[in-house]
């Protein structure tokens, strides 16, 4: 319920007391155990948003309201999804809806907790989202690993479409869609939009030249215009349906309005998936709800935003500073997909970032120069450093080569491989420093 | 006055050596750097070093050598790559042994020795083929081309060094 | 034309075609842009990064919607805050870019270190070292050093074999994904894909058999660095030791430019040879492409087998002879003989041949046949009215246009044709793909029409009648132009018209422009005229005559039938002569014996044959005396192709010692008769008697057919981005001679055809053409033999079973005289009731057209 949120008061944003109140807007399977049936979906006032959106509402006014509530996309780069729905040509003949479920970020495990528990909410959302550019279909892209999931909702959208909420003639309104499921075979670069365009239509997963980008004729799934939304994105749209815009801008912050799934691992005592308003610090997620740092140890760094962002060193000045997509951006990080790993003051920085590293070497895809190349090379050095055999040289290229790859590349996939290195390099010198002397020769004791 | 240093100069010239030697009896020692005919060299395992690039023959400012290459096999081998050279000549007519054959080749292959005894009767016995070019090979080593196993021999070029 | 507009590189404003790629745009002006994944004939991908630049757009003022300029007057440029990359720009108004700063050449830069991180630096042995885009690139923008330490290297496979012909080298691929996009793009042929991702991403081939597709080599010249290499040239030769020689492909009627890229080699006794053939940039013919058979296809020059010396037979034995007694002999012959001479030339022969054969026989006598081989094709009238316009460019076809291929398999009969149509196909031309039997090119055609074999005449009318009943009919040019309409219309009339047929006309009706391909499969020589005929009058009809991109174009056998028919050789002749067996032959450059089974018999008969021949052919062995003649690659010489291009070829080969060119040795014969005269000393001289002499070759002097112009896309320039250094073209555009239709003062005569059908009874033999097969011109490419299939005749699923055959049963074919051992396919290709003949596979001749055969399984 609405009254129970935390209302949002940028000035003010400390609010303990009534955060342990609140309720679910996403993660209602916390609240309703078996929100994933569809009966006590429906029980529970589910569908009743397409339903007001087809009966009711014009395309136009769902993306009004949708663009008035002011949701910003939550797979990671915080895109005002009713700007997005804007785009797309009114007299296209053939338009679609892609759900991006290809979660891969590392540390990130909201979508699946959506699809697995609530999925009868992503798939209204998405109904939604199709409603509003009169999409002709709808597919939901789960990675390859997600394929017992992605069984469990091909069930899941037969009960829609036999409740006539899915597929011919939806709810008599004479508008039809079809929602499918799509199985990828595992990469993390179809979590990218065009890589994932790519992947349905079954070639290779790599990603597109834009423009044109999705939204545009050319660009989309099959060439048609397509939006592609995350799973958590529009997962919030039914709410917003039926609550108004107002009722969802007062939850979180006016510029990050809303509720946001954040997922918690790494040195944390409780980690898991926590529905929390945008607009709350890091030191409430992490001490207040995550239970704070296992052994009573000292928090050293965070990655906000799984592998893919920029770390943060814990100081006071971040703890206590706001999670909104602007505020974590100041302070040089991204708070993205929101998937927070944590390390304690025993992590081995130059460890945590060859481990990333390697994981963008090894789900690069190949296609541009700098990216296939780059994170090649980071990743030999990474090797070599952790063998004990780094140099000063060494240290200044960690340096110098994500230089060579940030900016020049075509999908974002590059830029991110640059993250982890160039973060823990700035503000953990000390520790790289540490790793170098091993290849000095030992001064004799004196 | 001048006249009596004249022949003061003359004098000491007349008890100083003769700077001619007798030719061949007498042989005037090489330096290290003097630049002789070619040779084409081997490794100690008896493949030769020459891949039949060419580039010695791109370099050559006399146009005096010509390459013909071919691709090794594991049954027929002459060299650590993939290629060797097929037909190796160089006219010794033309060359004016400026080393710049030893400069372009990227493997080592040829070298200037000190070699400088050529004279020919006839102007065919000036161009040196491959068989006259090669270094003798080491003893107890198989000569080329040779029989390898199968995946020895994998890389193009013969591994360079690092870049120091 | 496009639209004209101004863009700003580098602080300089140029003007560029709207909606031009940037990278071309720049190069079209002489600013460097360097790239390794974009190539103008492909889409842009933007996947290398090495075309990054800065860009930016003019700021205007939105309320007076005029450009702001800064205090000293200059245009406010906003940039992007990125690098962008050039290649998937299109030139628009107001676009700016900078190439020269330092954050572009940072960039380049960056992008040549992390290229070079993976690649194994084998240059000294790459075949492609020397004429290397990376090379080249990285010396004019790359590091002199890397900082990249060479132990992290990762080591992959090289010369793995992708298919027989090219070789791929995993460590010098940089993942351009040129070859990929050459074979999905502008093949159509699935066949090459990238496998696994990141830095293991590599080049697989994803075909059974590997990279099978015709144009295979093309990935070798676009490929930016020595990833691709041909098996053909392995190790051959270091690019700057190559002379790079403009020639004509000797293949088909195409005639593709190409450039033979010779040495001097020990393999050839120290003389000049080919040691590979690339193509040459010629837009209005081949573009910067050319088949495996082209490419491959050369080694017949300098083939062990090639006669060098000029032969007599006595008592059933070769008896060397000098070329003075056989000019001698010869001539006697022809002096003894007269108007008793038939003369029969090759398709293969060059214009100059032909001319000094037809010299030679009106010396003789003035009535002397003059025939041509193989004589299936006829329509030089046709061509002649309605021929292609000047200036016809099958690249320019596009979604306003209309294509129709008729009685041809432009796959197997003309490769690049057939690529050109297929992506005329692609940009939204409407292409209609007409025969017996399914061909590749149905499926990219709107309409694919199945006609019974015999009934190409009646198909191709029926598209005149559907013309003049959708009231489709150009009335202002057929008023001007045709002659002979009033009774064409009125056989029109009441004509039936099958629903097929009406729908494929329907799909070529309306177009702008329209193009007819007419070939000769499933149609006898009579029926060829009709057929040429019945597409004269459906383009004269329809107005698609007398300009560029419109026309016929006659898919002849042989890369120089339609030289033969302008010089004055036919295909009736040659009927005549078989008919007439005059008693003495003088046969150039063409194997009668083993095409047709009545020649062996009918030379068998004559008194006295010469043959002027390369190789040891089955008709060389029932001829008198041998003349050897030179290759393509060992002389000049011009052949005209199917869109009356003449175009030149120079000598690239030192000629085999003992052969001449085949123009020389009748000019000596000529010589050597009553009233003949001294022969020319150079083929130039004797084009320069056929422009006198020849109307339509009145332009066609050496000089002319040697200019030169600018191409666009500029390829194969000093910069190299595009690969293929052989591609500059200093040889020659060629000339095209113009129909009548473009001459205003020649009516354009159409006429009804006969539609008759000929009786099929039992089986009727079609004979098809095969791109590889075992002609004396291809077979000694022995490196394509595996490509060429044994004798093989298919049957359909229905006939087979009725005679009890089965895939892979050895079979013999009878027709009239003709026996033929083969081996049987079945299936649903060859329409019932017919047997498809591929053509020169085997020894033994195939039956003619449209025969009835027996075929019979063989038992043991």
């Amino acid at each position: 319920m609405p009254g129970a949120w935390l209302l949002a008061d940028a000035k003010d944003p400390h609010r303990n007391g009534v955060l342990k109140t609140m309720t679910h807007i996403l993660l209602r399977n916390r609240d309703i155990a078996d929100i994933w049936q569809f009966d006590t979906y429906v029980a529970n006032g589910g569908y009743d948003a397409l339903k007001r959106a087809v009966n009711d509402l014009s395309p136009d006014e769902v993306i009004q309201i949708v663009s008035a509530a002011n949701l910003r996309g939550r797979g990671g780069a915080g895109f005002p999804t009713g700007r997005k729905w804007s785009f797309i040509p009114k007299d296209a003949p053939v338009k679609y809806v892609t759900v991006n479920a290809d979660e891969s970020e590392p540390g990130t495990f909201k979508d699946r907790e959506l699809l697995e528990k609530n999925p009868h909410q992503v798939i209204e959302g998405a109904l939604i989202a199709a409603y509003a550019i009169q999409a002709t279909a709808v597919y939901i892209y789960c990675r390859g690993e997600f394929w017992d999931l992605a069984l469990a909702l091909e069930e899941r959208i037969e009960e829609a479409r036999q409740a006539n909420l899915a597929g011919e003639d939806i709810l008599g309104s004479g508008w039809s869609c079809p929602v499918y499921v799509h199985l990828g075979a595992g990469a993390y670069i179809c979590g990218e939009e065009s890589a994932l365009l790519n992947s349905v239509q079954g070639v290779l997963g790599q990603p597109r030249v834009r423009p044109p980008f999705p939204a545009q004729v050319g660009g989309g799934l099959y060439y048609a215009p397509t939006v592609v939304n995350n799973v958590e994105t529009l997962a919030n749209a039914p709410w917003i349906i039926l609550n108004g815009a107002d009722a969802y801008k007062a939850i979180g912050t006016p510029e990050s309005p809303g509720p946001k799934i954040f997922c918690m691992s790494g040195h944390v005592e409780r980690p898991g998936n926590y529905e929390l308003p945008l607009g709350i610090t890091f030191r409430e997620l992490i001490y207040d709800q995550a239970g704070g740092i296992p052994n009573g140890k000292k928090l050293k760094g965070i990655l906000p935003s799984g592998a893919s962002g920029p770390v943060l060193r814990a100081t006071e000045e971040v703890l206590d500073a706001p999670l909104t997509y602007e505020s974590v951006a100041a302070l040089g990080s991204t708070l993205g997909s929101a998937s927070f790993i944590l390390m304690d003051e025993d992590t081995d920085m130059v460890w945590a970032a060859a481990k990333m590293t390697h994981f963008f070497r090894h789900e690069s895809c190949g296609k541009c120069t700098p990216c296939r190349e780059g994170t090649y090379w980071l990743d030999t050095i990474y090797e070599r450093i952790l063998r004990g055999e780094g140099t000063a040289r060494d240290l200044e290229l960690l340096e110098k080569v994500p230089q060579q790859i940030m900016g020049l590349v075509l999908c974002a996939l590059g830029d991110f491989a640059c993250n982890p290195v160039l973060s823990t390099v700035r503000q953990f010198r000390d520790e790289y420093e540490q790793y170098i002397g091993l290849a000095e020769p030992v001064a004799a004791e004196a | 006055m001048n006249l009596v240093r004249g022949f003061v100069t003359t004098f000491k010239h007349v008890l100083e050596g003769p700077v001619t030697i007798q030719y061949p009896e007498q042989e005037r020692p090489l330096r290290e750097r003097f630049k002789g005919r070619h040779a084409l060299k081997r490794y100690d395992n008896g493949l030769e070093k020459c891949i039949g690039c060419a580039l010695c023959a791109a370099a050559c400012p006399a146009d005096a050598i010509w390459v013909e290459a071919a691709e090794n096999t594991d049954e027929e081998r002459y060299s650590p790559g993939e290629r060797y050279a097929k037909t190796y000549e160089i006219n010794m007519l033309r060359c004016i042994f400026c080393g710049y054959c030893e400069d372009a080749c990227p493997t080592e292959a040829i070298v200037l020795e000190h070699e400088y005894r050529l004279s020919f009767s006839d102007r065919r016995d000036a161009i040196y083929v491959k068989a006259m070019l090669l270094d003798p090979l080491p003893p107890g080593v198989e000569g080329t081309p040779r029989r390898t196993e199968p995946g020895q021999f994998t890389r193009s070029i013969p591994v360079m060094e690092n870049p120091k | 034309m496009t639209e004209t507009i101004t863009i700003i590189i580098d602080g300089q404003d140029y003007q560029v075609p709207r909606g031009m790629n940037l990278v071309d745009a720049a190069k079209m002006h002489g600013v460097d842009i360097p790239v390794f994944c974009h190539h103008p004939k492909l889409e842009p991908v933007g996947m290398c990064r090495m075309c990054l630049v800065e860009l930016g757009s003019l700021a205007v003022n939105r309320e007076t919607g005029q450009p702001e300029r800064d205090e000293n007057g200059q245009p406010v440029v906003r940039w992007f805050p990125k690098l962008q990359t050039a290649c998937t720009q299109e030139a628009s108004p107001g676009m700016a870019v900078r190439t020269d700063s330092a954050a572009v050449a940072q960039a380049r830069y960056n992008v040549l270190e992390f290229l070079l991180t993976s690649h194994p630096l084998d240059c000294p042995i790459c075949d492609k070292g020397g004429e290397c885009p990376l090379q080249e690139l990285t010396m004019a923008y790359g590091p002199g050093q890397s900082r990249f330490i060479y132990d992290d290297k990762m080591h992959l496979a090289k010369q793995i074999p992708l298919g027989d012909l090219i070789c791929l080298d995993r460590e010098r691929c940089i993942q351009c994904a040129r070859c990929i996009r050459f074979c999905d793009e502008i093949v159509g042929d699935e066949v090459l894909a990238f496998h696994e991702r990141g830095r293991r991403l590599q080049i697989i081939t994803i075909s059974d058999p590997p990279f099978d597709t015709k144009f295979s080599g093309n990935t070798t010249d676009i490929c930016p660095v020595g990833a691709l290499t041909t098996v053909d040239f392995r190790f051959g030769a270091r690019p700057w030791e190559l002379d790079e020689v403009a020639s004509i492909c000797p293949h088909c009627p195409v005639g593709c430019n190409i450039s033979a890229s010779t040495r001097l080699d020990r393999d050839f006794g120290g003389r000049k040879m080919i040691k590979r053939i690339m193509p040459r940039q010629n837009e209005a013919v081949n573009e910067i492409w050319i088949c495996d058979k082209g490419r491959f296809g050369h080694h017949h020059s300098r083939s062990e087998e090639r006669l060098t010396q000029p032969m007599i037979r006595r008592d059933e034995e070769w008896v060397p002879i000098t070329w003075e007694t056989a000019y001698r002999e010869i001539a006697a012959q022809l002096a003894r003989h007269g108007r008793e001479s038939g003369f029969l030339a090759g398709a293969s022969l060059s214009n100059e041949d032909l001319w000094e054969l037809r010299k030679l026989a009106r010396l003789t006598h003035a009535d002397c046949s003059l025939g041509v081989w193989p004589a299936t094709m006829g329509g030089i009238e046709q061509v002649t009215q309605v021929g292609v316009g000047v200036g016809t460019r099958l690249q320019d076809l596009g979604p306003d246009s209309a294509i129709l291929v008729i009685a041809s398999d432009l796959d197997e009969e003309a490769p690049i044709w057939w690529l050109q149509v297929k992506q005329a196909a692609d940009r939204g031309a409407k292409v209609v793909a007409a025969n017996g039997r399914a061909t590749k090119l149905d499926q990219y055609a709107t309409v694919a029409l199945r006609y019974p074999y015999g009934e190409a005449v009646a198909a191709l009318n029926s598209f005149a009648v559907i013309a003049r009943r959708s009231n489709a009919i150009d009335e202002a040019f057929v008023a001007a132009r045709a002659e002979g309409f009033a009774e064409f219309d009125a056989s029109l009339k009441g004509a039936r018209v099958p629903k097929p047929y009406a729908e494929a006309a329907q799909a070529l009706l309306g177009a702008k422009d329209l193009v007819v391909f007419v070939g000769g499969e499933g149609v006898t020589l009579a029926q060829h005229g009709e057929l040429m005929q019945a597409a004269a009058n459906l383009l004269i009809l329809t107005g698609h005559a007398g300009r560029a991109n419109n026309g016929l174009i006659p898919v002849w056998p042989g890369a120089n039938m339609q030289g033969a028919l302008d010089m004055g050789f036919g295909p009736q002749a040659t009927h005549d002569l078989i008919a007439q067996r005059p008693a003495m032959w003088i046969i150039a450059e063409a194997d009668p014996v083993a095409e047709d089974a009545r020649m062996a018999e009918v030379l068998v008969g004559a008194e006295f044959v010469a043959l002027a021949t390369q190789f040891m052919t089955p008709t060389a062995e029932k001829a008198h005396v041998l003349l050897p003649v030179q290759s393509f690659a060992e002389r000049e010489g011009t052949f005209t192709n199917g869109l009356r291009r003449v175009q030149r070829f120079y000598m690239a080969q030192t000629p085999l010692e003992g052969t001449l060119p085949a123009w020389k040795v009748f000019a000596h014969i000529s010589s050597s008769m009553p009233g003949g005269a001294k022969p020319r000393i150079a083929p130039g001289l004797v084009m320069r008697d056929i422009t006198q002499h020849v109307l339509r070759y009145a332009e066609m002097s050496y000089p002319n057919l040697a200019h030169v112009e600018p191409q666009f896309p500029l390829v194969g320039g000093e910069d190299m981005y595009y690969g293929g250094t052989a591609y500059s073209n200093h040889g020659g555009l060629g000339v095209q001679w113009a129909t009548n239709a473009e001459k205003e003062k020649y009516s354009l005569a159409v006429r009804p055809v006969d539609v008759a059908r000929p009786r099929l009874d039992g089986l009727a033999v079609v004979p098809v053409r095969l791109l590889y097969d075992r002609e004396p011109l291809f077979a000694p490419s022995s490196i394509m033999h595996q490509r060429v299939p044994a004798p093989y005749v298919e049957l359909n699923v229905r006939d087979a079973e009725a005679l009890g055959i089965a895939e892979g049963d050895a079979v013999m074919l009878t027709a009239d005289d003709v026996q033929m051992a083969a081996e049987a396919r079945v299936n649903s290709h060859a329409p019932a009731g017919t047997v498809l003949v591929p053509q020169r596979l085997g020894a033994t001749p195939i039956p003619a057209t449209l025969v009835e055969c027996v075929v019979q399984k063989m038992e043991g």
